[in-house]
């Protein structure tokens, strides 16, 4: 009986512990925006099968605290119009009802102004319908997933960043095409939206290349039995579309059993320091000479941009705030591209920006970012909701990449 | 059920591969046996003290200069005691308690380990050095790994290392007896809670052993041994949770069969090869209770 | 009087639960209907583990069998989304019972590898079929609404959850009272010895599993219409032990139990990435001198978290219940007489 009234007392305790703490929040007219800083937010998978992709919000952070500190010339006050960036991180895992936790939680309670950069494809594409019924900016989505372009019009607050997988497969496509028109070609794919989206695009231009496909799981870096299996269907080249950490083994697998077949890797895994890492524990460079891809930014770790001002000063940044990290790794750079189109879009959403002034910047963002491939820029417009526009192939021999071809305009 | 291609050469290169990946299972669940017999614990944290030793030689390797070998064996030595320190000061006083909390307090050190190896080196994957040379023997035309028979061959070792020592000195009987049966061993003079202590200590070793081994092909992050942990949970049970001999069993069976089934059989492909294992491992245990080589409890009620 | 008093608690804690969203945002409404699922998952988990004794490490497969009930039914086929949390609970009902055949046949560490390997087998079977399950991209449900004007949608979700775990709670209560909770009791403490009594194992614990398989689905059908999403990440193995670290922690046999551990189940993932930080401001704002440690540091959340656990096990074994029982038996003693050291009855592992 005395332990029911226990129950009860510590009940009823716990209750007020939730209630008051949320009854005394405010919420502010215009979500994230005060006087003096401006407030978004974002999900990363900073733990989990994707954590090495913690970089890219890293990156951002770090651009966003340089432009925090500095004094801009336009106005000569710090952060964006006299307002601090304070950028709200949440991980998710990699894992989308985590994002969809985590998201609610950076709208309904911390009251972001938008999200800016989510990664992953399923986890995005998952909150998208919940953020743009509660008329939140989806910002540069850290995937290339089409749907965020193609379907801009029915989800008028979510919009992508970088070249879009479709596109990308069918520059592979065209590329293995042009090169050996008999080629055989193996694929390799995680199973899922990002995997699908980007073979999809193979299939479009080098579709009867084809000689076998394979999936491996989310979150897997089992690849092995794949690369046996492709590897037997007589392919003499080899498309991965992986992230990182399977695109490694593949690699590493294909090598040790004996396979030598011209290597296709999308960009989301031939990031250098990944394939440098493949090369070695293959213990040969032969596992990765060769392998062509997409490129659409500058390449830090490239040779013939360390003369580059933007590549300077990229690494000047990663110098003051992010000292530890590996400077080669470009995903510090993609994150600090975003970051800087995002801020230019802030900008010109005005003085007093609201969430729909945000998405209308972002929009119509068009401007010559210092962050892209020479020649290129950003250009967003309502019918064309595609900001980055440009691609270009590049090659991995002995040690870094290097762009070959002309650029092409995807969109 | 269609199979793709066969070919003699690429059966063998798989045969070798599968029993590399068992030869890694087969450690883990030893190491799980060897815990479960001597403390009736369910060890959770197995996989996880496994990558956090493997780190500690990684970081011997590449902080401190170390070489392969001499990196593998004082690594060896640490995870002995770890292991023995983890038993006598946190699992010590939950011994004989209710089977749920000890449950909770392996999957306490699970959290923990992991948290730690996250802290301290980052989650970064990174490269983890094998000390067989990456290139093949060439046997009959065909290319073997020379890491996957190194893996095979050092595991092998350990586990007749450890077989030898378990039946040929006194400390091995004194363990055997503890183990059986805690109480006429104590009256026989066996310092039983030392013993308990010891069967951690070995157990953790072979998960170092398991750890490092592995390390090379999957890449050392602190979610390196999750995965693996289940197939050994699985292995371990396959063969018995109480037999030492089903474990290796199992764990080679394990792989050589995952690896077979995913490599030939396209109905599994590879995305069913965990779900199979464990419908094969249902299957045994539905008829052999006690597992391939373990004896059941009569329950025959 | 004893009933007296203890409905009258239960109906206070009711009153608490209908009037709490009026006092809460849209935000921590919907925080407390996750809660009431877990609630429920936890109420079917007591029944297994917490009576019968059996430990089930695959909890998260019975909810994952609801979710995507309930999913397949609304999307594919158009089927109102709560019409079909019955059905949740039915296909994971039915489920648990065919489970508990071979279940027989195990005991212990065995039968719990056997539920280990269900939370594995279940996510991977709706990977890989993907027509019906959406594969690794999932399905979209509709995004909830509410039929009443005045109740916005997550209050009405949350209304929802709670009245389908009161009832559950006392049809829970009703079947553990009297032969079936006895018989299952009889089973965790010692199976020879109930066989021997007459109690058929076959029976109860093809129920118990059953049972708890059905409160598991209708937790996850219910689930799968918070999220509006369901996917095989869903329900990673990391959920069907959150939900046993849920029954530990809580506890286990009584209401408080099992509202405590659902507490736990949903917040703690949540702000287990916040506690370092505010512990951080606790230690500082007591003077202790705590290094500059970033609290964002990858993995200290989980060292900590860890830390938490173990803790929670060394004070408190039986859970947040046990713990409150003891300090309802200290209040006991402090206002009755002294009982003479031969009558003390220890406590022991009963419910409540």
């Amino acid at each position: 009986m005395k332990t029911l009234l226990v129950t009860g007392v510590a009940g009823l305790v716990a209750a007020l512990a939730i209630t008051i703490p949320g009854a005394l929040a405010g919420t502010a007219a215009t979500p994230g925006v005060t006087k003096t800083s401006v407030t978004i937010g974002t999900t990363m998978p900073i733990t989990g099968p994707a954590n090495f992709y913690a970089s890219i919000g890293a990156g951002m952070r770090a651009y966003f605290s340089y432009i925090n500190a500095r004094k801009a010339k336009s106005d000569g006050k710090r952060g964006v119009y006299g307002r601090q960036i304070v950028f709200k991180v949440e991980d998710d895992g990699y894992n989308p009802v985590n994002t969809l936790q985590k998201t609610r939680k950076l709208v309904e309670q911390d009251h972001v102004l938008a999200m800016v950069g989510g990664l992953g494809t399923e986890a995005q594409l998952a909150v998208r319908g919940y953020l743009n019924q509660q008329k939140v900016p989806q910002i540069y989505v850290s995937t290339g997933s089409t749907q965020f372009g193609a379907e801009h019009k029915q989800f008028p607050w979510s919009i992508g960043w970088q070249p879009d997988y479709l596109q990308e497969g069918i520059a592979l496509g065209k590329y293995i095409r042009g090169r050996n028109a008999n080629a055989k070609v193996a694929v390799l794919y995680q199973d899922d939206q990002y995997g699908k989206d980007l073979l999809g695009g193979f299939r479009k231009t080098a579709g009867r290349m084809i000689t076998a496909t394979e999936s491996y799981p989310v979150g897997s870096t089992a690849v092995s039995s794949q690369v046996a299996r492709l590897r037997a269907s007589g392919a003499d080249t080899f498309l991965i579309i992986a992230i990182p950490g399977p695109t490694i083994t593949a690699l590493v697998t294909a090598y040790r059993i004996g396979w030598r077949p011209t290597l296709l890797v999308n960009s989301v895994g031939a990031t250098d320091v990944w394939i440098t890492a493949a090369q070695n524990s293959a213990g040969s460079p032969e596992a990765v000479n060769g392998i062509v891809t997409t490129t659409y930014l500058k390449d830090p770790a490239q040779p013939n941009y360390q003369k580059d001002p933007q590549v300077k000063f990229y690494k000047a940044l990663m110098a003051k705030y992010l000292p530890n990290a590996n400077v080669n790794n470009s995903q510090y750079y993609y994150g600090m591209a975003k970051a800087a189109d995002f801020v230019q879009a802030l900008y010109r959403a005005g003085k007093s920006p609201t969430r729909a002034s945000l998405i209308r910047a972002v929009d119509n963002l068009t401007y010559k970012s210092p962050w892209v491939l020479p020649g290129a820029n950003i250009s967003t417009s309502p019918r064309s909701p595609f900001p980055m526009k440009y691609q270009k192939y590049a090659r991995y021999n002995n040690g870094s990449y290097t762009e070959f071809g002309a650029m092409q305009k995807i969109r | 059920m269609t199979v793709i291609a066969f070919t003699w050469g690429e059966f063998f290169q798989q045969v070798v591969f599968g029993l590399a990946v068992g030869a890694v299972y087969a450690s883990l669940a030893l190491a799980l046996v060897i815990i479960y017999r001597t403390t009736r614990v369910l060890n959770f944290a197995q996989g996880e003290m496994a990558m956090f030793t493997t780190y500690i030689a990684w970081a011997l390797m590449t902080h401190h200069g170390f070489s392969f070998w001499p990196a593998f064996f004082l690594t060896i030595a640490i995870a002995f005691a770890l292991g023995a320190g983890i038993e006598r000061v946190v699992i010590r006083p939950f011994e004989g308690g209710s089977p749920l909390t000890l449950i909770l307090v392996t999957i306490a050190l699970f959290v923990i380990f992991n948290g730690l190896a996250a802290w301290i080196w980052t989650p970064e994957q990174r490269v983890f050095p094998s000390p067989f040379s990456a290139k093949s023997f060439t046997v009959a035309g065909v290319a073997i790994s020379r890491q996957d028979v190194g893996v095979i061959v050092v595991t092998l070792i350990t586990v007749v290392v450890l077989w030898a020592f378990f039946r040929f000195t006194k400390l091995g009987l004194g363990m055997r007896a503890a183990a059986l049966g805690p109480e006429p061993s104590r009256l026989l003079g066996v310092r039983v809670p030392w013993m308990f202590a010891l069967g951690w200590g070995f157990a953790s070793a072979l998960g170092a052993v398991s750890g490092m081994m592995v390390a090379p092909s999957l890449f050392l992050s602190p979610t390196m041994m999750q995965v693996v942990l289940i197939y050994s949970f699985a292995a371990a049970v396959l063969g018995g949770i109480e037999s030492p001999a089903g474990a290796v069993l199992g764990g080679l069976l394990l792989g050589l069969g995952t690896t077979l089934l995913g490599r030939y059989v396209d109905v599994v492909g590879t995305e069913l090869e965990l779900p199979v294992a464990f419908g094969i491992l249902v299957l045994v245990l539905i008829l052999r209770p006690g597992g391939l080589v373990g004896r059941a409890a009569v329950r025959r009620v | 009087m004893r009933i007296a008093a203890r409905a009258l608690v239960y109906a206070a804690i009711l009153a608490v639960i209908v009037v709490l969203p009026h006092f809460l945002g849209a935000f921590r409404t919907r925080e407390l209907a996750y809660v009431g699922v877990y609630a429920i998952a936890l109420l079917g988990l007591n029944v297994l583990t917490g009576f019968a004794g059996q430990i089930s490490l695959g909890h998260g497969a019975f909810m994952a069998l609801g979710a995507y009930t309930t999913a397949i039914l609304s999307v594919n086929h158009g089927v109102n989304e709560l019409a079909t949390i019955p059905l949740g609970g039915l296909v994971a009902g039915v489920a648990g019972f065919l489970f508990g055949f071979p279940a027989l046949r195990l005991a212990g560490v065995y039968l719990a590898l056997a539920t280990f390997g269900l939370a594995v087998v279940v996510p991977a079977l709706a990977q890989r079929f993907d027509t019906f399950t959406g594969g690794q991209a999932g399905l979209l449900l509709p995004l909830p609404t509410s039929p009443a004007s005045r109740l916005t949608p997550e209050t009405w979700l949350y209304y929802v959850t709670w009245a389908i775990a009161v009832v559950l709670f006392a049809a829970a209560i009703l079947l553990l009272r009297g032969k079936t909770g006895r018989a299952l009791r009889g089973i965790r403490e010692n199976e020879l010895a109930a066989v021997s009594s007459g109690i058929s194992l076959a029976r109860y614990k093809t129920l118990a599993f059953g049972v708890s398989a059905f409160y598991a689905g209708i937790a996850g059908s219910i689930f799968a219409i918070l999220n509006s999403f369901v996917n095989p990440l869903a329900f990673p193995i990391d959920l069907s032990i959150l939900l046993l670290i849920g029954l530990v922690v809580g506890g286990v046999g009584s209401l408080l139990a099992v509202l405590a551990g659902a507490a736990f189940v949903h917040y703690i993932p949540l702000e287990v990435g916040s506690i370092p930080a505010r512990a951080i401001d606790f230690a500082q704002k007591l003077g202790i001198p705590v290094s500059d440690l970033d609290p964002t540091t990858p993995g200290v959340p989980s060292v900590f978290y860890g830390a938490i656990l173990l803790l929670i096990v060394i004070v408190a074994p039986q859970g947040v219940a046990g713990l409150l029982r003891q300090l309802g038996a200290l209040t006991k003693r402090v206002y009755s007489r002294p009982i003479p050291v031969e009558a003390r009855v220890t406590p022991s592992r009963r419910d409540a």
